[in-house]
């Protein structure tokens, strides 16, 4: 009787295992199946209900957490406040460059929405739970003209793309996941570059150069290259602006060729966003 | 655990709810930077009172239904849950627990399996970028929430599944009866 129960036992462990295996064959590289969109179909509305009756409960853990956090920067901010002060001139300087750098990209103050894309505006209803990916899924999908790789942005930048969809939700896969690369150029430079994550450190963008013959300096701005080819063109518009280069040492600059670069868009806590449908990617 | 259909249907809607409550609440809540995961954590506890056939399927399930819900490969969450219930379940079928720390203990250590599995994974797919030694310091995070969390979740599935429970069945014959005015 026992025999026959740990064999019982075992069989079933195993057809998990094989199930398992197959299904993550079968389905790896697809954006979505049949099984997916019915399932998500299924709980989308649910996840959306669930989501906004939620939020009050969340945003006061989040509230508790920043509270910590104010409370760690505080000394850290009196010494920087110090240091600012003294660079308050220049800081006018810096404000007249930034107003003329804002001229030259031609940037929506409100949502930094190139010409020609159509945004649709989805809120976000679930993020991936590991530390190993970084997707959010939102309620917008194929039914509300998005599409597969289209770019996705808040009122700060850039924020990711979209990699899979259903009739009404979408993957949006962030700046920050590990299969995210987005090709940079730093302003006023014109240092064109690939801008890869570090997994783990959400708030930290690698920007590897493709030229380096002039150098990047901190707290210059990152935008999108939007490069275009005769067959194909990038899948990200020219100048949404990504990030804020952080630390660029000469050293890491001349011998790795890479400076860190700090998002703008918040990617830890995303509420809406815009997905950039329509356009002219080829 | 006797699985009658009322209790097949009550694990059911944990699962499900489990998984909702996931994506829509724990992964956009932060405590020192670090959304908790609870998903290992609730399979951890529903081997430990099922055992490890309750404990694989169920942690097939979840993973599955995790899967579908993030429209990613199916089959990888599921993979690394089937493990944690069934490395749950059999630490039930070999080992009394005795201490009301081994809950947790189990829930937290289990989480970090099911995190490095997670990221095994990923690795077995590739991953073309660095990868930060602070992200060892979030899956040690996630673990320690794993730990207070695993607490209240087996708590409250002990409660919901009381009556399919064996030992709860055999104490509750046992026990001696009152006798009212001796």
């Amino acid at each position: 009787m026992y025999r026959r129960q740990v064999r019982r036992r075992r069989a079933v462990l195993t057809l998990l295992i094989v199930g398992s295996f197959a299904l993550l064959t079968l389905t790896y590289g697809q954006g979505s199946n049949g099984l997916q969109r019915g399932v998500t179909a299924v709980f989308a509305p649910v996840s959306s209900v669930l989501d906004r009756a939620l939020k009050p409960a969340r945003d006061l853990i989040n509230w508790v957490d920043e509270t910590f956090d104010a409370r760690g920067k505080n000394h850290k901010l009196e010494e920087e406040l110090e240091v600012a002060r003294k660079q308050a001139v220049g800081g006018k300087v810096a404000l007249a460059e930034n107003e003329e750098l804002r001229q030259l990209l031609k940037l929506d103050k409100s949502g930094a929405i190139p010409s020609g894309y159509e945004p649709v505006t989805g809120r976000v209803i679930g993020l991936s739970p590991t530390v190993w990916f970084s997707d959010v899924m939102i309620d917008v999908g194929s039914s509300d003209g998005v599409k597969l790789h289209d770019p996705v942005v808040n009122g700060d930048g850039l924020v990711g793309q979209v990699t899979a969809m259903t009739g009404g939700v979408s993957k949006v896969t962030l700046i920050s996941d590990h299969s995210s690369a987005v090709s940079v150029k730093v302003v006023p430079a014109g240092i064109q570059g690939i801008v890869k994550p570090t997994v783990g450190e959400p708030d930290t963008l690698v920007l590897n150069f493709l030229n380096s013959d002039k150098n990047v300096h901190k707290g210059q701005s990152v935008v999108t290259a939007g490069w275009r080819g005769e067959e194909i063109e990038s899948r990200f518009p020219p100048n949404i602006p990504v990030g804020e280069v952080t630390k660029a040492s000469l050293i890491m600059q001349e011998a790795q060729e890479k400076v860190n670069v700090r998002p703008y868009a918040d990617l830890r806590n995303l509420g809406t966003v815009q997905v950039l449908t329509g356009g002219s990617r080829k | 655990m006797i699985l009658t259909p009322k209790i097949v249907a009550r694990l059911i809607v944990v699962g499900i709810l489990g998984v909702l409550l996931q994506l829509t609440f724990f992964s956009q809540v932060e405590l020192f930077h670090v959304s908790p995961d609870v998903l290992p954590a609730l399979v951890v506890c529903l081997g430990l009172l099922g055992g490890t056939m309750t404990g694989a399927v169920s942690g097939f399930a979840i993973g599955f239904l995790l899967d579908c819900l993030l429209i990613q490969p199916l089959g990888g969450a599921s993979l690394v849950l089937i493990a944690v219930g069934y490395a749950a379940g059999m630490f039930r079928e070999r080992f009394e627990i005795h201490s009301r720390l081994v809950v947790p203990l189990l829930c937290a250590l289990l989480t970090l399996a099911a995190e490095l599995g997670f990221g095994a994974i990923e690795a077995m797919f590739g991953i073309d970028t660095d990868v930060s030694i602070l992200v060892l310091r979030d899956i040690l995070i996630q673990s320690a929430f794993a730990f207070f969390l695993g607490w209240g979740i087996y708590a409250g599935l002990r409660r919901l599944v009381r009556p399919a429970l064996v030992d709860e069945a055999t104490v509750r014959r046992t026990r001696r009866p009152t006798v009212l005015g001796a």
